[in-house]
């Protein structure tokens, strides 16, 4: 497979419209990954996950050419619900619909600055190396958006068999407010979809993210994330990680500076062999900030789940709180889920805790809403939906949570 | 209706039933009262399907074998059982809950499902009828409930399914006096021609409100004494040790 990256490489480079110094990155990055290829299970932080295997098992070929055919596909936006929307296909934006907000303070950028820096994770060195189109969005000091913003991000069968790297920054500038919904419908196969996203959440701004992956697809998906929160900022985050074949959300967190704080809230929901991880890291680095993440997962058909949640809290960081709490409902003997938990703590005067347990449905529940003449699988359905409600009621944002409950049949 | 010949039932090698025999016949009241430990919630688990018990004997409902059928069948056959400990079942809507336990009968009993405005009405009804705050029912199932909510919770399921047979496991435990009125009447209000009753309880008190037609001892497995209403006071003047 190396060689023909590397010509894919090779001819991204001279077919873009690339500077001497960013050719230059590229190629440093690009070397980085060459020589380390996927992170394997030696690493530690794939250790439940091991990516150079997943993607040997998966993969035959995996072609990073760039492909700029654009199929024209009916996109099949969310109804009876009012949102702005971008959509993109095989990677490019192909429509960019923000009607309800006043466009004078938003500002779409397709032009990005590479990292001087050689970033430690190889993965970001891949998205790097053969990045050719970049997404920026600034939102303007003081503008709120009035209505969400749905990023539908589009694959279809020409994709197939290829590698693709995407990166999407949102700038929050202070004094902001924005609600993102991304959403992926992907008809195309065999992909590994590389997908990079930096976020700046400015001060007394708030950003709620919600991510859903619900379509069944035989994709394998890597989603990094770098949010970096200014004072008396907020930031919402739900995962909802159910449809592809292998998914993992990395997402990092930093609380930059005083009274900040996270409300992370996911779901892990799988069958039929998939594999998903969520990741994350938050780093307290200030005073007075707040992080909150619950995690529900429910696992059958020989699924394996993984939650890695670190908290780590530097010693200037006093009267932070910051909690965690995984749980997971394992459907049959198949499965497996793993939680790593971590709390890294310099200060003193600090609340921090965190939380695991998994285990078998409760066949007393079970034999309960048999009793009053549901069949196994109607009294199963209602005990894992009432399980993964948790999470979805966490959800602020009154429309966004009747959506995801119609979209996903999670309800109480 | 309900004919249980020598019913014998153990779990994990432990015998708990030993050979019980009993009989009801349509709008008869039975209450069975017995020491802890002596087979009742076994009794009543059993009739209602739950899994984990080795069971010998007969037991026909209708003159069906209900021991083949499973739980949801039970209750699509009209057996409900009012739970001693209803459980709490965390994310689920009891309005929700009660919707899909009244369709998932009406359609295996081949009627039509109701609609969410019959629904509706019909759970407003019976609320009123049982004094049920029905603020409660828009809640997650049970989550919360004081044990007096829960055990009106379930006369009120009892009373929106309509069962030919109900049994009640201590529904009286836990309950205050001004609760036990009202889950009284609630069953009282069910009694008919059709309509059996098998409740089982400790005391004598709930048999003031509830008047069975016949009330049975049972005693390490088995219906040691069968009689009427007396045999209830008897019983708590002499106490089950010496009851013999």
């Amino acid at each position: 497979m190396q060689s023909e990256i590397k010509s894919n490489f090779e001819k991204s480079l001279s077919e873009g419209n690339f500077s001497s110094s960013q050719k230059d990155i590229k190629e440093k990055n690009f070397n980085k990954f060459i020589e380390q290829g996927f992170p394997n299970k030696r690493i530690e932080d794939w250790k439940f996950s091991d990516l150079n295997q997943i993607i040997s098992t998966n993969f035959e070929n995996l072609d990073f050419s760039k492909k700029d055919d654009q199929s024209s596909i009916d996109v099949d936006f969310i109804h009876e619900f009012e949102h702005n929307k971008i959509v993109f296909i095989n990677g490019s934006v192909s429509k960019v619909d923000l009607s309800y907000e006043n466009e004078n303070k938003i500002i779409l950028n397709q032009d990005y600055e590479l990292d001087e820096d050689l970033s430690k994770n190889v993965l970001i060195n891949l998205n790097t190396a053969f990045l050719n189109n970049c997404i920026k969005i600034t939102v303007n000091k003081g503008y709120k958006f009035q209505k969400p913003l749905i990023l539908y991000n589009y694959l279809t069968s020409d994709l197939d068999s290829h590698g693709l790297n995407m990166r999407l920054d949102i700038n929050l500038e202070d004094d902001t407010s924005l609600d993102v919904i991304n959403i992926s419908n992907e008809s195309s196969k065999s992909n590994f979809l590389n997908f990079r996203q930096k976020i700046n959440i400015g001060k007394n701004s708030v950003l709620k993210n919600y991510s859903l992956d619900i379509n069944p697809t035989s994709n394998i998906k890597y989603l990094y994330k770098d949010i970096n929160l200014d004072q008396n900022s907020h930031l919402e985050y739900f995962i909802l990680s159910k449809g592809s074949k292998f998914a993992k959300h990395d997402i990092n967190c930093s609380l930059n500076n005083n009274h900040g704080s996270i409300a992370l809230n996911g779901i892990i929901d799988l069958d039929n062999k998939k594999h998903h991880e969520i990741k994350t890291v938050i780093n307290h680095n200030e005073e007075n900030c707040k992080s909150y993440q619950l995690i529900k997962s429910v696992l059958s058909e020989n699924s394996k789940g993984i939650y890695q949640g670190k908290i780590y809290v530097n010693s200037k960081a006093q009267k932070t709180d910051g909690y965690q709490l995984s749980r997971a409902l394992l459907l049959n003997d198949d499965v497996e889920f793993n939680a790593k938990p971590e709390l890294e703590i310099y200060a003193d005067d600090v609340k921090c805790s965190h939380g695991s347990t998994s285990g078998n449905i409760d066949e007393n529940s079970i034999f309960y809403l048999m009793s009053r003449g549901l069949s196994h699988d109607q009294s199963k359905k209602l005990l894992t939906n009432g399980f993964l409600n948790e999470a979805v009621e966490k959800i602020t944002n009154m429309d966004v949570k009747s959506l995801i409950k119609k979209l996903t049949g999670i309800q109480e | 209706m309900l004919s249980i010949e020598n019913l014998k039932a153990k779990i994990d090698d432990k015998e708990i039933l030993k050979g019980l025999n009993l009989n009801i016949k349509p709008g008869e009241v039975h209450a069975i009262m017995g020491p802890n430990g002596s087979g009742k919630s076994t009794l009543s688990n059993i009739l209602s399907g739950k899994k984990g018990y080795e069971i010998n004997g007969n037991v026909t409902f209708e003159g069906e074998n209900l021991l083949d059928l499973e739980t949801e069948e039970r209750a699509h056959k009209g057996i409900f059982l009012a739970f001693q400990y209803p459980l709490e079942i965390p994310g689920v809507n009891t309005n929700t809950f009660l919707k899909t336990s009244i369709n998932a009968i009406k359609k295996a009993r081949g009627e039509k499902e109701l609609d969410a405005i019959e629904f509706l009405k019909l759970i407003k009804q019976k609320s009123i009828e049982l004094k049920f705050d029905e603020k409660i029912l828009s809640r997650q199932l049970n989550v919360g409930f004081s044990g007096g909510e829960k055990k009106k919770n379930e006369i009120l399921q009892m009373s929106i399914l309509n069962p030919k047979l109900s049994i009640l496991d201590e529904t009286d435990s836990g309950l205050d006096i001004d609760a036990l009125r009202i889950v009284s009447e609630g069953v009282n209000s069910l009694r008919s021609k059709q309509n059996s009753f098998l409740i089982i309880t400790h005391y004598q008190r709930l048999l003031d409100y509830i008047k069975p037609d016949f009330v049975h001892v049972l005693k390490n497995g088995q219906i040691i004494k069968s009689g009427d209403h007396e045999l209830a006071k008897e019983l708590e003047k002499v106490g089950y040790e010496d009851f013999n």
